[in-house]
């Protein structure tokens, strides 16, 4: 439905109410001093006359702009919305001033969408898989925001079974998002925050040091390592396969094993600038040196 | 860095001696070491321990001509932790020491390759090329401070032999 003319039509009411209230006004206080003396009816006549001929028109604007409107096919599913009318007292809802609200920000979530709908279709980098081929349109998609949480435990215990250096354990502390505290070996610990089977977030430390989620290590190591857990997360993010993109990452921090004790593929030492190979390489595992990475 | 190891004897029954150090990494823990025989008793304690120690006189005598003592400059390169120590005993210089630990790793066999490398840095031939005796029995267990004052300790005793300085 075109919102267009409905808007004309509203602000054509407007206009009328705001002219009948002025005509009833001028109505109402009758005969003024600014009239004066002489033939003060006749003047006071006219004026009305005006007002009620502007009157007219306002109306005749109304019924034009009424007529412009299509009625609408269907009637409106309201929802939930529709059980209001069940209550007989409205004050006792005081729902008005937030139905406002939400309806202005779902307007609002709308307008934005549509701009950045038009900016993410003309960028070719695009990570998520929104301009997907008809042929893959009609595969049911997988979100992997919404999973049930046994289908996610049941993904994190597979991968704990398949890295034997790696233990895991599974935390819910908010509610359905799991929180998994991992160790490998006995060289480091991670906690990593999930949003169904995406990877939210992740800081990994030291084997002795204690876990949550907002500080960091102390140690230069781990916090390089981390740092470069972050790009992991990003290069293994792929929503339509949640559980190969959580299996590879874990595979990934799972190379961390050798952390202390590999040499880095590039230069063949254990050091450079004080700092063992804390890059692994995304496909291969094979670790580097910051500064040696290819 | 401060070590200082006292030595106590036991006066009734065969000698038995008692090793006092302090680690300033560690400046509110008294670590003691009890010898008797081949087994060696180890004891992590609050300072207030040194207090017994004194009111045990008539037990265990002190042999404080036999306190040691290593102390230097310490300095952290990334995660690396160097101490530098100029060791004496009763005021006479016996040699320097070089403490290494790479802090982030507890598994000295995960790590030992890396420090190594890191001490033939700036030791060039000087580094060991075997770990030290006492970690060799325990390079696959988790690291201690504990640890470390027992290669101290080796050390030490090193040092009390020698003759000449090193």
């Amino acid at each position: 439905m075109a919102v267009e003319p409905l808007y004309n039509a509203l602000s054509a009411i407007k206009t009328l109410r705001s002219n009948v209230a002025v005509a009833f006004e001028s109505l109402g206080n009758g005969i003024r001093s600014d009239h004066g003396e002489d033939g003060k009816e006749t003047k006071f006549l006219l004026e009305l006359q005006d007002q009620l001929t502007v009157v007219n028109n306002n109306l005749r604007d109304v019924e034009q702009s009424i007529g412009n409107l299509q009625p609408p096919h269907n009637p409106f599913s309201l929802g939930n919305s529709g059980y209001l009318s069940h209550e007989y007292s409205h004050d006792r809802q005081a729902l008005y001033s937030q139905l406002v609200l939400s309806y202005k920000w779902t307007d609002k979530v709308h307008e934005y969408c549509n701009l950045a709908h038009a900016q993410l279709s003309q960028n070719s980098l695009t990570r998520s898989y929104t301009n997907t081929a008809s042929a893959k349109r009609r595969r049911v998609q997988t979100s992997s925001h919404n999973v049930p949480p046994h289908a996610v435990d049941k993904v994190i215990t597979q991968i704990d079974r398949l890295l034997p250096e790696m233990s895991v354990s599974i935390t819910r502390p908010f509610a359905t998002n799991v929180v998994l505290h991992v160790s490998v070996g006995r060289v480091l610990r991670a906690i990593i925050a999930f949003k169904g089977l995406l990877i939210e977030w992740i800081i990994v430390k030291g084997f002795m040091e204690s876990l949550d989620l907002w500080t960091e290590s102390r140690f230069k190591v781990f916090r390089k390592v981390t740092e470069n857990a972050h790009a992991a997360v990003m290069r293994f993010y792929m929503p339509p396969m949640p559980e190969v993109s959580v299996k590879s990452f874990m595979t990934w921090l799972h190379s961390f094993n050798t952390l202390f004790s590999d040499t880095c593929k590039g230069c063949g030492l254990h050091l450079r600038n004080a700092m063992p190979p804390t890059w692994r390489e995304f496909r291969t595992l094979e670790p580097y040196h910051e500064e040696c990475k290819p | 860095m401060i070590l200082m190891p006292n030595f106590g004897v036991v006066v009734a029954g065969p000698p038995r001696t008692v090793h006092l150090l302090n680690n300033s990494e560690q400046p509110a823990t008294v670590f003691s070491i009890l010898e008797s025989g081949q087994k060696q008793v180890p004891l992590v304690s609050d300072p207030l321990f040194m207090d017994l120690m004194k009111k045990l006189a008539s037990v265990y005598t002190g042999k404080q001509q036999t306190r040691m003592e290593a102390k230097g400059p310490r300095f952290e390169v990334a995660d690396f932790l160097v101490k530098l120590g100029t060791v004496t005993m009763n005021q006479n210089f016996k040699g320097v020491l070089v403490e290494v630990e790479y802090r982030p790793c507890v598994v000295p066999a995960y790590c030992w390759e890396l420090i190594r490398e890191f001490m033939q840095g700036f030791l060039g031939t000087c580094a060991p090329a075997q770990a030290p005796v006492y970690l060799q029995n325990r390079m696959q267990e988790i690291y201690q401070p504990l640890d470390t004052i027992q290669q101290y300790l080796e050390q030490f005793r090193e040092y009390r032999k020698a003759v000449t300085v090193r």
